[in-house]
């Protein structure tokens, strides 16, 4: 592919809304992620993921419009399986392994239910960024801006819980609605980032370029900045790379963070 | 004409409090009052319902009967909170938490002053850091600290704020000696310089008994209650702990600060 026809390809109106997508996937997955793997909830991105396979499931058998569905779906079964943790007495990880299971069986089932053609149900797992639509972007530009501005009127209360619950619930933190309200802007965050890239792929989002980040800052605002601008950086490459040489998107990104992942591990290790 | 009594303000009033533990009764029936400006050490052996007791005074555990009050005042608990400070016994969090040292002392600072501008607000942790003597740690990240450190550090974010009850749990758990003698010293100092009135749980009878005003000895139920000199005797700690040898207890030097106080 030559320099027009690759200009004339992200002149495409389909792939400048894939650019803008992959960008605000790639800043809110980095913010969000960055909280998601210093609580130790990674398995839990992974886990509201998987579950996305009955939300599309059961939209489809009741025949709801299925961003939608899927939103209402992650969100309520991200608030269920926290309210589980919180009120059992098994470990965390004990907890998400038994919702995931449970999840992808009920969702397995009710897919041997459906008739007629089911391929759409099958690109839930590897998703299509090139089929992200306007209402989407608009989604996404909320959900950033909701995210923002969460951040921006209680980040020290957020820094607190996440390292020490007793510390901020003595100083007065609402710790349970933070983290109720944190669960509901990830769950939705995946249920969005799974159209874009698939079940498969989208704790990728979420964890690496976070993950990246943290082992290159020191100070905790530097951190959301790196792993935000990670995201931001990979969705353009990616984007660019998945163009120039006709790979698929969503893995192109992910791809591009896993690399950056570890040059920075190995820049560090030299380091 | 007769004179009028003053009513001494307590800091903290614990009437009949009782606590349970899923089906465990973990304090029992527990009452105490604490003056302002005095330091109370509770003692006990393991499992003696110290933490749990301090736990439900902050509001971290249900209480499941009796009254707990605090300055005297009206004002709701989540008010309240912003004048108590609190170092717990274990801090554990991920060495490569991205966290710097002023970070972390910023953290303690209120609402109000965390609009504040950045000159203004490094001013009052510089301030707070310089009290606890780790100015040269400011910009370290919180995961290369050592034990010690780690609770000087939690003093500071303490310090930001004016508060008028410190609660510390165990505070120098896994500190070895000479950072449990360091700490100790400088909490004594800025207790002083604060007018501050501290609770804690404490296994080290020496500290306790050069450093507090009164022990408070539990064994799920309060067993003794006074001045160190009054309360560890042999007979009492043997009645509390099942033997004359004290859980630790450490022959420390004459109280001397390090150089760098």
């Amino acid at each position: 592919m030559n320099l027009a026809d690759f200009l004339s390809l992200f002149s495409l109106p389909f792939m400048q809304r894939a650019a803008l997508g992959g960008v605000l996937l790639g800043i809110l997955g980095g913010i969000l992620g960055s909280f998601l793997i210093l609580r130790r909830l990674s398995l839990f991105g992974d886990t509201v993921g998987h579950s996305a396979m009955l939300g599309v499931v059961l939209a489809a058998l009741l025949e709801l419009p299925s961003t939608w569905t899927l939103i209402g779906f992650t969100v309520a079964f991200g608030l269920g399986v926290i309210y589980l943790i919180d009120r059992t007495d098994l470990g965390s990880d004990t907890v998400l392994c038994i919702s995931l299971s449970g999840s992808i069986a009920l969702g397995t089932i009710g897919f041997s239910y459906l008739k007629g053609y089911r391929g759409n149900l099958l690109s839930i797992l590897f998703g299509d960024i090139l089929a992200i639509s306007n209402t989407d972007l608009i989604l996404l530009l909320l959900l950033l801006g909701v995210t923002l501005a969460w951040l921006i009127i209680s980040l020290p209360e957020q820094i607190l819980l996440t390292l020490n619950s007793d510390l901020a619930l003595v100083k007065g933190v609402p710790v349970r609605s933070h983290r109720y309200f944190f669960i509901v802007l990830l769950a939705i965050t995946i249920a969005l980032t799974i159209r874009a890239v698939g079940i498969l792929l989208v704790n990728g989002f979420l964890v690496i370029p976070a993950a990246s980040a943290r082992l290159i800052c020191q100070q905790f605002v530097p951190f959301l900045a790196t792993a935000a601008g990670i995201g931001a950086l990979s969705g353009v490459m990616g984007m660019v790379i998945s163009g120039a040489i006709n790979l698929p998107s969503g893995p192109s990104i992910v791809l591009v963070q896993l690399f950056g992942f570890l040059a920075v591990a190995l820049w560090c290790r030299q380091g | 004409m007769p004179q009028k009594l003053s009513i001494p303000q307590f800091v903290v009033t614990v009437n009949n409090l009782s606590v349970m533990r899923g089906e465990y009764l973990a304090v029992d029936n527990v009452s105490f009052k604490l003056l302002p400006g005095t330091h109370t050490a509770i003692i006990g052996p393991n499992g003696a319902g110290k933490s749990t007791l301090i736990k439900t005074i902050l509001g971290l555990v249900q209480a499941h009967s009796g009254e707990i009050k605090l300055f005297n005042a009206s004002k709701p608990f989540k008010k309240l909170k912003q004048e108590i400070g609190y170092i717990p016994q274990k801090f554990s969090f991920e060495r490569t938490f991205p966290l710097t040292v002023s970070e972390l002392v910023g953290l303690g600072l209120n609402h109000q002053q965390w609009w504040y501008s950045s000159k203004r607000k490094k001013e009052i942790i510089d301030r707070a850091l310089e009290q606890v003597h780790l100015t040269k740690q400011a910009k370290q990240k919180i995961g290369t600290l050592s034990g010690g450190e780690l609770k000087r550090i939690l003093l500071a974010y303490c310090l930001v704020v004016p508060r008028r009850l410190l609660v510390l749990d165990e505070a120098l758990a896994g500190v070895d000696a000479t950072g449990e003698m360091e700490f100790a010293a400088l909490l004594n100092n800025l207790k002083q310089e604060h007018n501050w009135t501290i609770l804690e749980v404490s296994h080290d009878l020496d500290l306790v008994s050069k450093y507090c005003d009164s022990v408070i000895c539990l064994n799920r139920r309060l067993l003794y209650q006074g001045s160190p000199s009054t309360t560890l005797t042999s007979e009492n700690l043997l009645h509390i702990y099942g033997s004359l040898v004290s859980p630790t207890c450490h022959h420390h030097e004459p109280s001397r600060l390090p150089e760098s106080f």
